[in-house]
């Protein structure tokens, strides 16, 4: 459904995205994990038609990127960071105009714009102003306008940040719903846990570089371990603690105060020789893997 | 690449869909009919307030102006300067603030190219709204002026048609003036700095000739004196040949605004 080879995007002499390559499978949920800056913005856009490809190779749905943006924007339905609704105009007719946008038909439109409203659980709000939905609301009403159009693809970019947990979990259903539905989706996060949710496959980008590719799963398997080891050192003691831990040989970062410590071939590590810390066990997550290839944390601004 | 990705790249004719520029023309209709009453009271109350005051109050002090050797009632006179100088002011607003509030306060224009609306579309868009806000005012004032008494000749008419080039021209300069302006105060500065003058000094409340020497030429240049004299001739029914240049004046400019505003646009919105 997507591919990309080499692609890069340049500001002026700053390069946001250091020429990337991926692929995104019919049907398939696809993430792009990584911190503020990372290059996810700038990926989706140029995968929207909406910013110039530097160089490299994208196509998107057999249609070749870097020469025809107009013609992706038929087949996508686009989420942006920015929600950009209208404020003047109606909850319903932000879908209905969207519709026309796309060409259809006045009919067409309206029905469209009922459907997805139905969906998006948001019918009883169709006659009030953009202005007055809560912030959930007003995300969930981007993400319907972006399928009026039944588009076969949909990117959304960070589609729940800055909802609150209650709101998140409703756009996570309605996105697993949808996904269900055979639509292929390309999402950017920063949140692990989102993308631990909803995503068959993700990348995982800092720094306009891909570090990262795979289910979850395996990244987690294979970056992280199963499990990894959290080693809070007691008063003072941490500079002794860093030196038993590379002692070790296992791989470790830092964080605040407390060292993750990553174990061998799946293996929690064994750190019954280390003293003078608290030691504990959980299982890894996409978090442990972004600390494993940066040495910081994903949600370091 | 592959074959099929091959056959679909641009194969260099020009991509323009005229549903585009309806979509967006559409959008606007809509936001105009939710808000319809208020807008219209603003169409039709203040040209009427500004024509009956200018005319029947001011008129009566000012006595005939003479044009073209005929000496005409100032009423006569000012009449269609203010139905072209309000068709301005209307494209010009929708197309500056109105724009601008769409580009950068409420990103709406990040949403339309989201679609598959492209640049050259939406700006037509935005420019043909401005265009019909300005033929709405136009049909507005001039009724209220023919009815008055103040439209001479059947010609008059055809000022519908000059308030909708006047509503292009300064729709595609509002569109350059958003486009390029940092932030609201900027266009501010456009209705004081452009705005204001081009309305009073473009022949609209006195003729040209009882400016200085120095200031006539200017004032010939100016894009509103062109539409402005050609209502005037419509409204008295005296048509001469020197308003051909006149036309062809107001025809150019009413579309060399929008390309340049396309390209700015791009330049600010396509990074
Ligand atoms: N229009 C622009 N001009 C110059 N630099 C830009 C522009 N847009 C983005 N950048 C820079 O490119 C880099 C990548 O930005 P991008 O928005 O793609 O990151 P992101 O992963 O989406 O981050 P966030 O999580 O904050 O949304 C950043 O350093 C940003 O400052
Ligand atoms: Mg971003």
């Amino acid at each position: 459904m997507v591919r990309a080879a080499g692609l890069v995007k340049k500001f002026g002499d700053f390069t946001a995205v250091e020429g990337i390559s991926f692929e995104v499978r019919r049907g398939e949920t696809f993430g792009m994990l990584g911190p503020n800056g990372a290059g996810k913005t700038s990926t989706l856009r140029m995968m929207s038609g909406l910013s110039p490809v530097t160089s490299g190779e994208l196509g998107i749905d057999g249609i070749d990127a870097t020469a025809n943006p107009r013609s992706i924007r038929d087949v996508i339905g686009v989420v942006s960071q920015h929600d950009g609704l209208d404020p003047d105009i109606s909850v319903r007719d932000n879908l209905t105009v969207y519709g026309f946008y796309f060409g259809l038909d006045r009919d067409t439109a309206r029905r469209r714009a009922d459907e997805v409203l139905d969906f998006f659980d948001l019918k009883t709000r169709g006659g009030d102003s953009v202005d007055d939905l809560s912030g959930g609301m007003r995300r969930r009403l981007t993400i319907a306008r972006a399928f009026v159009s039944r588009p076969r693809l949909v990117i959304l970019d960070e589609p729940t940040t800055g909802l609150d947990p209650g709101s998140r979990n409703r756009v996570w259903e309605q996105l697993a719903v949808l996904k269900n539905s055979g639509v292929t989706v390309v999402m950017s996060t920063h949140y692990m846990e989102e993308a631990a949710i909803l995503c068959d496959r993700l990348v995982i980008m800092d720094e306009g570089r891909i570090l990262g590719a795979g289910t979850p799963d395996e990244l987690i398997q294979e970056l992280a371990g199963a499990e990894v080891a959290q080693v809070r050192p007691e008063e003072g003691q941490r500079d002794s603690v860093q030196r038993q831990l590379q002692e070790s040989g296992y791989e470790t970062a830092e964080l605040g105060a407390i060292f993750t410590v990553r174990g061998l071939n799946g293996d929690r590590a064994d750190l019954s020789k280390v003293s003078g810390a608290r030691i504990s066990y959980r299982a890894a997550n996409l978090e442990d893997v972004f600390l494993m290839l940066t040495g910081r944390d994903l949600r370091d601004e | 690449m592959n074959e099929s990705l091959a056959k679909r790249r641009d194969t260099g004719r020009i991509d323009f869909r005229v549903r585009g520029v309806a979509g967006v023309w559409l959008r606007h209709y809509t936001a105009f009919k939710a808000g319809w009453l208020i807008e219209m009271t603003g169409i039709l109350l203040e040209p009427i307030f500004i024509l009956a005051a200018v005319a029947f109050g001011i008129g009566k002090l000012v006595g005939d102006v003479e044009i073209r050797d005929n000496g005409v009632e100032y009423a006569v006179f000012v009449a269609p300067g203010i139905v072209v100088g309000n068709a301005m002011w209307h494209s010009l607003f929708e197309c500056s603030w109105g724009a601008f509030r769409r580009l950068q306060t409420n990103r709406i224009y990040d949403s339309i190219l989201a679609a598959p609306v492209s640049m050259r579309e939406l700006a037509l868009g935005e420019i043909s709204w401005g265009a019909t806000r300005a033929l709405m005012t136009t049909a507005a004032v001039l009724a209220f002026a023919t009815i008055t008494g103040l439209v001479e000749s059947p010609w008059g008419i055809g000022i519908l048609g000059i308030g909708l080039l006047t509503g292009f021209m300064f729709g595609g300069f509002g569109l350059i003036a958003a486009a390029i302006a940092p932030s609201t105060h900027m266009l501010t500065l456009v209705f004081t700095m452009v705005g204001t003058p081009l309305f009073f000094f473009s022949g609209t409340f006195f003729p040209i000739s009882t400016l200085p020497n120095w200031a006539q030429p200017i004032a010939w240049a100016l894009p509103l004196t062109h539409p402005v004299r050609i209502a005037r001739a419509l409204a008295t029914g005296d048509l001469y040949l020197g308003l051909l240049w006149s036309m062809l004046y107001l025809i150019v400019a009413a579309f060399v605004f929008y390309p340049i505003a396309t390209r700015l646009l791009r330049r600010r919105l396509l990074v």
